[in-house]
């Protein structure tokens, strides 16, 4: 084969090449959801017993509103303290029933707040809801919680998310699992999706159940968070994040 | 005498034929392919449903729908205290966005069809259903249709809630006019449509004496007996040919 010859074949084994990669990777440049998450330690002295929030958006850059949250999986700081020492729990079953409101005080660990939305006939219908975050018995022998959201209007829906505490590779200290259920609207609709979500676990001072606490130690860059969701429709979105270390002095 | 009499026979015979083929007109299939109400729980306020299939005898196009009846079961009652009104104006004006979102009734949709030329062009549409007058015996509805792609799409259609014949109750009426998506057009037909209407658990916060309360509204309420042979629901079509179809279905009663 001369010179010429070899060089054109293998531009067009090149080329040859490429399109099969671009067969065979179907949808690689349909658009996925996109998360972001943010995380806040108030106050941020290391060990200080304190109030962590985390807080997440969901978007769709195609559709606008994005399929159903399934799971989520948060990954937090090595270091971080869960001392659920004093916290009573409250069984899935009365979280059911009777909501926050007919669990022991002692089991509710954190408050939040979230915004959803549904997709009906040609409308996006925004929906608020209140969360309570409670404690459940262990599963497994790891510490579980329930998360509990109660919307209003339009619609009266109330649903509980369940949470399982992990242990987690570094640099990450400990997972947070979260399994989301389905939340249904009207025959022929999609369930709601939720677009924004934020959560504070714990508060600073000395009295009350439970606690979270701070890392003793900040790496550099600051404490690491990074989530990974998963939608109704099998598609993912991931994003990362980092809370500055605290001022020395 | 023999020969004119054949003449005659075959002339008549002729005549019987272009005739008959003349009368032969296009017929409309309408099914019920789903209907149900969510929960289905006796004297419960409830989320009504249903789909339909449209089709032609003649042709993959099936004639446009002029008129629609839904009838529900005979019982079914209508509380819309706490729910709002929208006008023609604001729907027109604003779409869907100028309405209350109190006066929120249903949705629903379907797949519609037009021909240009000789291509056949389907074209997904969503309705959205408001309350016009939500006074009992008054009730009216604005449905607003609307489709995107590949032509943009949006009308407001009025429906009033009507009092069915025997074994139904209450129901309600559309008129529909001539869709026309584009001058060059055939006027645009539906082969598939469902809606729901209601729900369980709608609520609005509303001022009463200045404090800011939550208010249940209860909507579409299931009767309180059912029939055993279940609950006869059905619609009508009226199409643009002239025919008339009228589709029925049984709704099981709840379980016990």
């Amino acid at each position: 084969m001369s010179a010429g010859r070899s060089g054109a074949a293998r531009t067009a084994c090149s080329l040859l090449a490429l399109a099969s990669c671009w067969t065979a990777v179907p949808g690689a440049f349909a658009q996925a959801p996109t998360a972001a998450i943010r995380a806040a330690f108030r106050p941020d002295a290391p060990a200080a017993r304190t109030a962590f929030t985390f807080a997440f958006t969901l978007k769709d850059p195609e559709a606008g509103v994005p399929a159903a949250l399934r799971t989520m999986v948060v990954h937090l700081p090595a270091g971080l303290g869960f001392d659920l020492g004093g916290v009573a729990s409250c069984g899935l079953a009365r979280v059911q029933g009777s909501g926050p409101a007919g669990c022991p005080a002692r089991s509710l660990v954190g408050r939040g707040h979230a915004l959803l939305e549904v997709h009906a006939g040609s409308q996006s219908i925004p929906e608020e809801a209140v969360l309570s975050v409670l404690r459940a018995p262990d599963r497994g022998g790891h510490p579980a919680l329930a998360i509990f959201g109660q919307g209003e209007t339009p619609l009266q829906q109330r649903t509980i998310s369940t949470a399982m505490v992990l242990a987690d590779r570094a640099p990450y200290g400990a997972e947070l699992k979260v399994s989301i259920p389905p939340i249904p609207t009207v025959v022929y609709e999609p369930d709601a999706s939720i677009l924004s979500f934020s959560l504070t676990i714990g508060g600073p001072g000395a009295h009350g159940p439970g606690a979270i606490r701070v890392p003793r130690h900040c790496p550099a860059g600051g404490f690491p968070f990074a989530a990974q969701f998963t939608f109704a429709d099998q598609s993912r979105a991931a994003a990362t994040a980092h809370v500055p270390c605290p001022h020395r002095g | 005498m023999v020969r004119t009499r054949r003449i005659l026979t075959g002339a008549a015979v002729f005549c019987a034929t272009v005739l008959c083929a003349g009368a032969a007109r296009a017929e409309e299939t309408v099914s019920i392919t789903e209907a149900g109400f969510s929960p289905n729980r006796l004297g419960m306020p409830t989320n009504a449903f249903g789909s339909a299939t449209i089709g032609s005898t003649t042709g993959p196009v099936p004639s446009p729908i002029r008129h629609v009846n839904v009838y529900g079961p005979a019982g079914v009652t209508l509380d819309l205290q706490g729910t709002g009104v929208c006008t023609e104006a604001l729907l027109q004006q604003k779409g869907t966005r100028g309405c209350p979102a109190n006066s929120r009734a249903g949705f629903g949709g379907g797949q519609g069809i037009y021909q240009i030329g000789k291509e056949l062009v389907e074209e997904k549409y969503t309705l959205d259903f408001f309350l016009s007058d939500n006074r009992p015996g008054h009730t009216k509805l604005l449905i607003f249709l609307s489709g995107s792609s590949p032509v943009l799409v949006e009308i407001v259609l009025t429906g009033t809630v009507i009092n069915g014949p025997k074994p139904y109750g209450l129901g309600f009426s559309v008129d529909v006019p001539p869709i026309k998506v584009l001058p060059e057009a055939s006027n645009a037909s539906a082969k598939t449509a469902f809606l729901t209407l209601g729900a369980h658990n709608v609520a609005y916060y509303r001022k009463v004496h200045g404090k800011r309360r939550l208010l249940h509204v209860r909507g579409i309420v299931l009767p309180k007996s059912c029939p055993r042979t279940g609950w006869p629901v059905a619609s009508q079509f009226t199409f643009e040919d002239g025919s008339t179809v009228m589709a029925k279905r049984t709704i099981g009663c709840p379980r016990k």
